[in-house]
C-alpha cells in the first residue's frame, strides 16, 4: 500500500505568554492511501496540533513531515498553500467559512484558486451532494451550525483531494447533526477514495475509522 | 441611587484603560480642535478690530463721498462737530517711470494725515518724504510698485502731468484695513501736489474721505444720525470707530461661521467613527452585559453604566481637541500676526472654547447613543451566543436622541447667529450623509451583482474583493460615509476653482477687452479714438460717457426698502447717457427716447437686474448723481451682458437730464496680447491723466482674492478628510481580526499570500474609488449648482480635478488597507484558526 502521510520524530514547540510549551514530543506514524485514521486523546494532548502539522498549517520544530511524497518541512508558506490545492481538504470544528461569501461561493473558492473554469458548476453539484442545493445563495450567518459544517465538508471535498483532514468536525454540533455530518464525511471519503485523518473526542465516531491512535501529552500512546 | 451604582460600576470598568477608544478620542479631538481653532481665530480678529477701531479708521469717524469733495455746508458741519479733520482723496491712476506705466491706487492726503497712528516707511518721516527737492514734490510707494517700475528712492515718476520724486518706500499704512479691494499697489502723495496733475478734474473717478477727531465722550449715535439726516441723500456715507473695518468684520464673521459649519461636518464624519467605536466597545462587553442582566441589572442601569463611560471618554476627546485647537493657534500666533493685514488679539477666549466643547460632547453622545441603546436591548441568550439581534432602541431612547439632535442644531443656530446659514449647512451635511449612505448601499448592491458577472471568472482576487464589498460585514458604506463628505467638499471646491481658472484661461481672453481706459475728458475723446484705431493691433474700440450715481428711490420709497440688499442699490453704479441706443444694444421692452429729447428724464434699465428687482416700465426712480437728485421714469429695458468683462451699464439716461454734469468717458480697447504693452505706453505718454486697467491683470487679482477663500475652504475640508481618514484607519484596524481569519482560511484552501494581498488591496482600492466616484458626482452637482444657479456662470465638468479626487480616495483606502493587511498575511494560519476555535 502507498504511504500518503509519513511523519518521522515530529516535535512541535509553541511559544505562548507563559513561555515555550512542547506540544508534540516525537511523533512518528504513517498513513496509507485510502485508510481512515482517528486521532483521539484528552484535551491538550496535541491531536489538533498534529493534524495542523499534517496539513502544513503548523511548521514542525523538528522531524520530517511528508505528504503524498512531498517533504512539507522544505516548503515555504506559499509553496505549502499551492501544495494543499487539490491535494488536501481540511474541515474544522468551527467551520471557518468566509462570512462575506455565500455557501456556493465558499465551496467554489478552492476551485477558483486552482484556476478551474467550471468552479461554480462543480461547487453547485457538491453543495447538492451535501443536501444544501437550495441554500446556495445564503451567507454563513443565515445557516445553522449543521448546515455550515456541511458547506465546509463540500468545500473540503470539491477539489477531490487525496487527503481529507478533519479536526473534531462534530464538536460544535448536537448528536443528530453530528451523526449526519459523519455519514456525509465517510460517504464523501468512500465516493472519492480519499485518505481520512480525523481528530475526535467521540469513541463511537473513532470506531468507524480503520485505525485509532491515541495521543497523550504529545506522544502516541 | 441608580446613577450612583452606575457610576461605581462604570469606574471599575474604566480601570481597564482607554484601549479601543483611540479612534473615538481622535475623531472628537480633531473635530473639536478644528472648531476651537477657527472660533478662537475669529474671536482674535474681532477682538483686534474692536481694540483698534480708531486706528483702523484713522479717526473717530469718517464721512465718505464719491467723485466729489465735501461741499461747504458739509465742511462747515464737520468743523462744528470735530476737533480736527483730515481730507483724503483716493483714486486709481497710472504711475509712469520713464516709459513704464503701472496701475496704482493713489492716496492723496493733507498735512493732518494720519490723525491716529503712524505711517511705516523704510527710512525717514512722511514730512521728509513729501518735502520738495529741486522743485519736485515727494511721493511714497509700496515696495512692490517701486520694484515693478525699477525705482529707487530719489528717482522720479509721474502721476498724470505731475512729476514726483520717490521720497520713501511705504511699509505700512495705519488705516489700510478699511480700504476695500484694490487693483493696484499704493502710492501716497500730498493732495496739494496734485494740483497740476490733471487727475482730479470734475467728472473723474475719485473718492474722498474726511476723518474726524471728535471731542471726548461724543455721542457717535447722535452724530451719525445728524450727519445722515443732513447729507446721506447727497451721497455721504458715515462710518466710525465702532465699525471701522465693517467689511473685514463682516467677511471674517461670515467666513468664520462657514468654516465652523464645515468643522461640524467633520464632527458628523467623526460621529461615524464614534458610533463604530462604541459598537465595537459594546460588542466586546456582551458577556459583561449578559452577566449583569443575569444578576438582575435592568436595561436602564446597564445603559447608565456605559453611558457614563462613554461620556468620560468623550470628555477626554473634547479636552484633547480644545488643547489641540487652542495650542495650535497660540503656537502659530507669531506667524498669524505677521500674515494678517489687520490687528489680531490672539488669546484664550472662553466663548469659542465653550462652543467647540458643546459641539463635541453633544455630537459624541448623539452618535454613541444609538449603538448603546441597541446593545442594552439585546436578550441575555443572544448576548451569550454572541449573535446580535437587530433591535430598535426603546422609544424613550429615541426621544433622547431627538433631543440631542435638536440641541445640536439649536446650538449651531445660536452660536453661528445666522439661522439660514446654519440650517442650510447642517441640512446640507445631513442630506449629504443620507445621500452618501444611500450611495454606499447602491455601491454594495452593485459590487454584489458584479461579483457574479462573467468578467470576474478566473479572477478570484477580484471576485473575493467584490464579494466582500457586497456581502455581510461590508465596509463599503463606512468607507463612503467617512471619506465621502470630505472628498465631496474638496470635489465641489475643485470643480468651481477649476471652472474659474479654465474660464479665465480659455474664455476671457477671447471675450474680455485688453484695457479699460478711464477719466477720458471730452476734448480727449477724438484724439484717443484716433490713436487707438490707428494702431493695427487694435481690433475694437468702444467709448461711452460715464457718470456715477446712486439709485436712492423707487416709486417714492427708499430703494433699499423696496429691493433689500440687491447689489444695484448697495453703492454707486455707472450711468451712461446717449441720444441713441449704443451700438450692439438690444432693447427688450419699451422704447429708447427720441433724438434730442428734452422732456422729463427717462432711464433705460438692464433687463435682468430690473426683473430681479421687480421693476416695471413706467416706474419712477430717483438717482443721485454728484449730490444732485434726478427723478426719472423707466421707459425701456436693455439686454446687458456682464460676463465678458466688457462695457456694461445698469442705467442709461437721456443726455438732457444730465446736461452740464461733470463727466468723463471710459473706453474698452480690444487688441492682440503681444501689442498690449506698447498700447499702454503710447496711451500713458499721450494722455497722462487717463488711467488704464489691464483686464487680465485685474482679473488675476480678483481670482487671487477668491483663491484665498477657496484655500480656507480646502483647509477646512482637509480637517473633515483627516477625520474621515482616522475613521477609516479605525475601521481598518477593527477589521484586522476578521481579515486574519479570512486570510488564514484562504491559505488553508491553497491561496498564496500574494493572492490574498491582491484581494485585500483590490477591495480597499475599489472602496476608495467608490467613495471618490460618489464625491465626484457630488462635486459635479455642487459645482454645477454653484456656478449655474448661484453665480449664473457656465459650468463644464473638469475631468482632471474630478479624477484627482477619485485617485485620492483610492490611495487613502489602499494605504490603510495594505498597512492593515500586514498582520493577517504574516500570521500563521494554524495559530489564527486555533484562536478562533
Amino acid at each position: 500500500m502507498t504511504t500518503v502521510l509519513d511523519l518521522q520524530d515530529v516535535h512541535l514547540r509553541l511559544n505562548g505568554n507563559a513561555g515555550a510549551v512542547d506540544i508534540l514530543r516525537g511523533i512518528s506514524l504513517a498513513v496509507t492511501a485510502g485508510e481512515s485514521l482517528a486521532l483521539i486523546g484528552p484535551s491538550g494532548s496535541g491531536k489538533s496540533s498534529l493534524l495542523m502539522v499534517m496539513a502544513g498549517l503548523e511548521r514542525a520544530t523538528s522531524g520530517r513531515v511528508s505528504a503524498l511524497g512531498q517533504d512539507l518541512t522544505r516548503l515555504d508558506e506559499d509553496a505549502l498553500a499551492r501544495f494543499r490545492r487539490g491535494n488536501m481538504g481540511v474541515v474544522f470544528q468551527s467551520f471557518h467559512l468566509i462570512p462575506t461569501l455565500t455557501a456556493l461561493e465558499n465551496v467554489a473558492v478552492p476551485l477558483e484558486i486552482a484556476g478551474e473554469a467550471d468552479a461554480f458548476a462543480r461547487a453547485r453539484t457538491e453543495l447538492g451532494r451535501v443536501g444544501l442545493g437550495a441554500r446556495a445563495g445564503h451567507y454563513p450567518s443565515q445557516l445553522s451550525g449543521g448546515e455550515q459544517q456541511r458547506v465546509a465538508l463540500a468545500r473540503a471535498s470539491v477539489s477531490r483531494p487525496k487527503l481529507l483532514l478533519a479536526d473534531e468536525p462534530t464538536g460544535n454540533l448536537d448528536a443528530a447533526n453530528g451523526a449526519a455530518i459523519m455519514d456525509l464525511l465517510f460517504d464523501l471519503r468512500d465516493a472519492h477514495g480519499a485518505t481520512l485523518v480525523m481528530v475526535t473526542h467521540a469513541p463511537d465516531l473513532a470506531a468507524r475509522c480503520d485505525r485509532v491512535l491515541k495521543l497523550a501529552d504529545g506522544l502516541l500512546a | 441611587m441608580m446613577w450612583a451604582l452606575a457610576w461605581r460600576l462604570a469606574r471599575r470598568e474604566l480601570r481597564g484603560g482607554l484601549a479601543g477608544f483611540r479612534v473615538l478620542i481622535l475623531c472628537l479631538a480633531l473635530g473639536v480642535g478644528a472648531i476651537a481653532a477657527v472660533g478662537l481665530l475669529r474671536a482674535a480678529i474681532q477682538g483686534g478690530l474692536a481694540d483698534q477701531g480708531g486706528v483702523l479708521l484713522g479717526g473717530d469717524a469718517q464721512m465718505h463721498f464719491t467723485y466729489r469733495f465735501a461741499s461747504d455746508d458739509e465742511k462747515a458741519w464737520m468743523g462744528e462737530h470735530a476737533l480736527r479733520v483730515s481730507e483724503i482723496v483716493d483714486f486709481r491712476s497710472l504711475a509712469v517711470a520713464g516709459e513704464d506705466p503701472a496701475l496704482t491706487q493713489v492716496k492723496a492726503v493733507d498735512d493732518a494725515w494720519p490723525l491716529i497712528g503712524a505711517v511705516g516707511l523704510q527710512a525717514g518721516t512722511l514730512a521728509q518724504a513729501f518735502a520738495p527737492q529741486g522743485g519736485m514734490p515727494g511721493g511714497v510707494m509700496e515696495k512692490i510698485l517701486a520694484e515693478r517700475l525699477g525705482l529707487k528712492v530719489g528717482d522720479t515718476f509721474k502721476l498724470g502731468n505731475q512729476t514726483f520724486r520717490l521720497g520713501a518706500v511705504l511699509l505700512r499704512e495705519p488705516d489700510s484695513a478699511t480700504a476695500g479691494f484694490s487693483l493696484g499697489p499704493r502710492t501716497l502723495v500730498r493732495t496739494a501736489d496734485l494740483a497740476q496733475s490733471g487727475l482730479i478734474a470734475p467728472g473723474t473717478l475719485y473718492e474722498t474721505d474726511y476723518r474726524l477727531i471728535l471731542p471726548a465722550g461724543a455721542d457717535l449715535d447722535a452724530l451719525q444720525k445728524a450727519a445722515e439726516t443732513a447729507f446721506r441723500d447727497k451721497g455721504m456715507t458715515w462710518s466710525d470707530k465702532r465699525n471701522a473695518a465693517r467689511g473685514v468684520e463682516k467677511f471674517v464673521d461670515r467666513l468664520g461661521s462657514f468654516l465652523i459649519l464645515i468643522g461640524l461636518a467633520g464632527l458628523a464624519v467623526g460621529g461615524v467613527g464614534v458610533a463604530s467605536a462604541v459598537r465595537a466597545f459594546m460588542a466586546a462587553r456582551v458577556a459583561t452585559i449578559a452577566t449583569l442582566k443575569v444578576l438582575g441589572a435592568q436595561g436602564a442601569l446597564v445603559l447608565r453604566v456605559y453611558l457614563i463611560q462613554i461620556a468620560v471618554i468623550c470628555a477626554i476627546g473634547v479636552g484633547l481637541g480644545l488643547v489641540l485647537g487652542a495650542g495650535g493657534l497660540i503656537a502659530g500666533a507669531p506667524l498669524l500676526v505677521k500674515l494678517m493685514p489687520f490687528p489680531v488679539a490672539i488669546g484664550l477666549y472662553p466663548a469659542p472654547l465653550v462652543q467647540a466643547a458643546f459641539y463635541g460632547m453633544v455630537s459624541g453622545l448623539l452618535f454613541a447613543l444609538w449603538p448603546l441603546a441597541q446593545a442594552v436591548r439585546q436578550r441575555v441568550t443572544s448576548l451569550y451566543r454572541g449573535t446580535a439581534e437587530r433591535v430598535w432602541p426603546k422609544p424613550a431612547h429615541l426621544v433622547w436622541m431627538g433631543a440631542l439632535l435638536a440641541l445640536f442644531v439649536g446650538g449651531a443656530v445660536w452660536f453661528s447667529g445666522n439661522a439660514s446659514l446654519a440650517l442650510g449647512t447642517l441640512g446640507g451635511v445631513f442630506a449629504a450623509l443620507a445621500v452618501l449612505a444611500a450611495a454606499g448601499l447602491g455601491v454594495k448592491h452593485l459590487a454584489r451583482a458584479a461579483a457574479r458577472l462573467g468578467f470576474v471568472t478566473g479572477r478570484p482576487a477580484l471576485r473575493w474583493a467584490l464579494a466582500a464589498m457586497g456581502g455581510p460585514r461590508s465596509e463599503v458604506q463606512a468607507v463612503i460615509l467617512s471619506l465621502g463628505l470630505g472628498l465631496s467638499v474638496l470635489a465641489v471646491v475643485g470643480q468651481i476653482d477649476a471652472n474659474f481658472r479654465a474660464a479665465i484661461a480659455r474664455d476671457l481672453p477671447a471675450k474680455a477687452p485688453s484695457f479699460f481706459f478711464m477719466d477720458i475728458q471730452d476734448a480727449q475723446l477724438a484724439p484717443f479714438d484716433a490713436l487707438m484705431t490707428g494702431n493695427p493691433a487694435v481690433t475694437q474700440v468702444q467709448t461711452a460717457p460715464m457718470l456715477r450715481g446712486i439709485l436712492t428711490q423707487i416709486n417714492g420709497r427708499k430703494a433699499r426698502d423696496v429691493v433689500g440688499d440687491h447689489w444695484v442699490v448697495t453703492g454707486d453704479r455707472g450711468i451712461t447717457f446717449s441720444d441713441t441706443p449704443p451700438e450692439g444694444t438690444t432693447v427688450t421692452d419699451g422704447a429708447w427716447w427720441p433724438k434730442d429729447y428734452k422732456g422729463p428724464a427717462q432711464i433705460s434699465f438692464a433687463a435682468t437686474e430690473a426683473a430681479e428687482m421687480h421693476l416695471n416700465l413706467g416706474d419712477q426712480v430717483i438717482v443721485n448723481i454728484l449730490g444732485r437728485d434726478i427723478a426719472a421714469t423707466i421707459t425701456s429695458f436693455r439686454k446687458v451682458d456682464f460676463s465678458g468683462a466688457g462695457m456694461g451699464f445698469i442705467m442709461a439716461i437721456n443726455p438732457a437730464a444730465v446736461a452740464g454734469a461733470p463727466h468723463s468717458s471710459i473706453a474698452t480697447v480690444y487688441a492682440a496680447p503681444e501689442a498690449e504693452a506698447d498700447i499702454l505706453r503710447q496711451a500713458s505718454d499721450t494722455f497722462p491723466n487717463i488711467t488704464a486697467i489691464a483686464m487680465k491683470e485685474a482679473i488675476g487679482r480678483a481670482v487671487e482674492a477668491l483663491s484665498a477663500i477657496a484655500t480656507a475652504t480646502v483647509l477646512a475640508a482637509g480637517a473633515v478628510l483627516v477625520t474621515g481618514l482616522v475613521v477609516l484607519v479605525g475601521g481598518a484596524a477593527a477589521g484586522v481580526p476578521a481579515r486574519m481569519r479570512e486570510a488564514a482560511v484562504l491559505r488553508v484552501l491553497g491561496a498564496t499570500r500574494g493572492r490574498v494581498l491582491a484581494s485585500f488591496a483590490l477591495r480597499s482600492a475599489l472602496m476608495g474609488a467608490a467613495a471618490g466616484a460618489v464625491a465626484m458626482g457630488a462635486g459635479a452637482l455642487g459645482g454645477w449648482a454653484t456656478l449655474r444657479l448661484v453665480m449664473d456662470l457656465p459650468y463644464r465638468f473638469e475631468m482632471w480635478s474630478a479624477l484627482s479626487v477619485v485617485l485620492g480616495g483610492m490611495l487613502a483606502t489602499l494605504a490603510a488597507g495594505v498597512v492593515f493587511a500586514w498582520a493577517p498575511l504574516s500570521a500563521r494560519p494554524a495559530a489564527v484558526l486555533r484562536q478562533a476555535e
